[in-house]
């Protein structure tokens, strides 16, 4: 047994921060090759006799993230001690729901502490704290819309932040619709975009209330969540970005496709975002391994999103009655006007 | 005892035994055990049996377990187990048993 120091809100990531036991956390990390890109909500620190750091470990949201030992101390159950801290410390906060992304060699290590894999890569691995985690989310999901498409055989599905819906996200949902026989939409639960998760999922409900064929669902943390794009930058990684997007799209094509027989994902063409248009570079090359075809649909007048936040803070009430659908505007006018 | 929610108790630390006890929602209902130890071979059974047998001592009669044990003596797994049935029924209702 190390001695456990506890460090609540560590600014791990920014170069500031005068705090000794925070400097030397960096230290320790920089040291192993790890680089916080996020700030850690609770961070413990295995102490030696003369109080040096021999472990360390975070937790940032429901995700542990920087877990290292130093060399000399691996195999003295240091990372268990670690792994146990943080996990005690978000069952008390009522955090019950756990995951982490590591190395694939250290697979092993973390499955005998109660961790197991969802989906790995060549680089990566990712995993969660509770073992039928994944079954239960896909049991929850349904699968039977208001009516089928007849006129289709294909299970399609549709991942989007809508944050919030537009005409642009209306339009790729239709188009899709009509091409499968039952359209899923996931809409990212992430809870970090200007409209709240609850809003975003609402609108879009009501917007595509006329399309029968969708089955909406909300993501959890399976799709594009803090757990599957861990902002994590390992030196020894070309790549960290799509290190992220291939666990997030294996985990999608390997687990969360075949559940539901899905066999194609559409997408908007992106010529906005970079990080959007990586993401789907990714998906055209990832999802094709598991027989998933990638759609692309071109995009329509340049609606984004981002346009109507943009709109948001101009006040101009005109140009986002254009782009977005009917209750997204009336929500739009009844809190921004 | 109900089971209303998800509670855990213990650490990955060798000599103890991590225990999540939540809800079945299965049908069928009944307790549900999942156990992963190095020593399952030897005292997977026995390990079960505490657990199964300190939960029915509790009045619950459906839950589902998931157990990761470190080579936990069986006063360990039946402590972390109480501990975490008494989280998961939201109950603070201790009957400790030192007496006065």
């Amino acid at each position: 047994m190390y001695k456990p120091a506890h460090l609540y809100n560590a600014s791990l990531s920014s170069g500031e921060g005068t705090h000794k036991a925070i400097k030397a956390t960096k230290e320790f990390l920089n040291s192993l090759g790890l680089f916080p890109e996020t700030d850690a909500d609770f961070t413990v620190n295995l102490l030696d006799d003369s109080d040096n750091i021999v472990a360390t470990g975070s937790l940032v949201g429901n995700v542990l993230k920087y877990i290292a030992v130093s060399p000399t101390e691996q195999g003295n159950n240091a990372c268990a001690q670690v792994v146990s801290e943080l996990a005690s410390h978000a069952y008390r906060n009522g955090i019950i729901k756990l995951f982490l992304y590591t190395k694939p060699e250290n697979e092993s290590l973390f499955s005998s502490l109660g961790f197991y894999t969802l989906a790995k890569t060549e680089y990566a691995c990712m995993m969660e704290n509770d073992k039928f985690g994944l079954d239960k989310f896909i049991k929850s999901l349904s699968t039977v819309p208001e009516e089928y498409n007849e006129s289709q055989t294909v299970i399609g599905s549709i991942v989007c932040n809508c944050n919030p819906i537009t005409n642009g996200h209306l339009y790729l949902m239709e188009t899709a619709s009509k091409a499968c026989r039952v359209l899923h939409v996931f809409v990212l639960s992430e809870d970090k975009s200007m409209f709240p998760t609850d809003v975003r999922f609402e609108l879009v409900k009501k917007s595509t209330a006329h399309i029968k064929n969708i089955c909406l669902h909300k993501s959890s943390d399976y799709i594009i969540s803090s757990a599957t794009f861990p902002t994590y930058f390992i030196k020894d990684l070309a790549n960290a970005e799509n290190i992220n997007a291939d666990l997030d799209l294996t985990l999608f094509g390997s687990k969360i496709a075949p559940a539901l027989g899905i066999t194609k994902r559409f997408v908007g063409t992106e010529p906005f975002c970079a990080v959007t248009n990586s993401y789907n570079q990714r998906m055209k090359a990832i999802l094709p391994k598991f027989d998933i075809e990638l759609v692309e649909i071109e995009r329509t007048g340049g609606i984004s999103a981002s346009k109507v936040r943009k709109y948001i803070s101009e006040k101009n009430f005109e140009a986002i009655e254009k782009i977005v659908p009917k209750p997204c505007y009336e929500y739009i006018i009844a809190n921004y006007a | 005892m109900q089971i209303k929610t998800v509670g855990v108790a213990g650490t990955m630390e060798s000599s103890d035994i991590v225990v999540r006890v939540e809800p079945n929602t299965e049908k069928t209902g009944g307790i549900v055990i999942h156990l992963e130890s190095n020593v399952i071979r030897q005292y997977g059974n026995q390990i079960r049996k505490v657990i199964n047998d300190t939960l029915t001592s509790l009045g619950v009669d459906s839950a589902v377990v998931t157990a990761v044990d470190k080579g936990a003596l069986d006063c360990t797994v039946a402590a972390r187990t109480k501990a975490a049935a008494f989280r998961a029924a939201e109950c603070a209702d201790y009957e400790w048993g030192g007496g006065k």
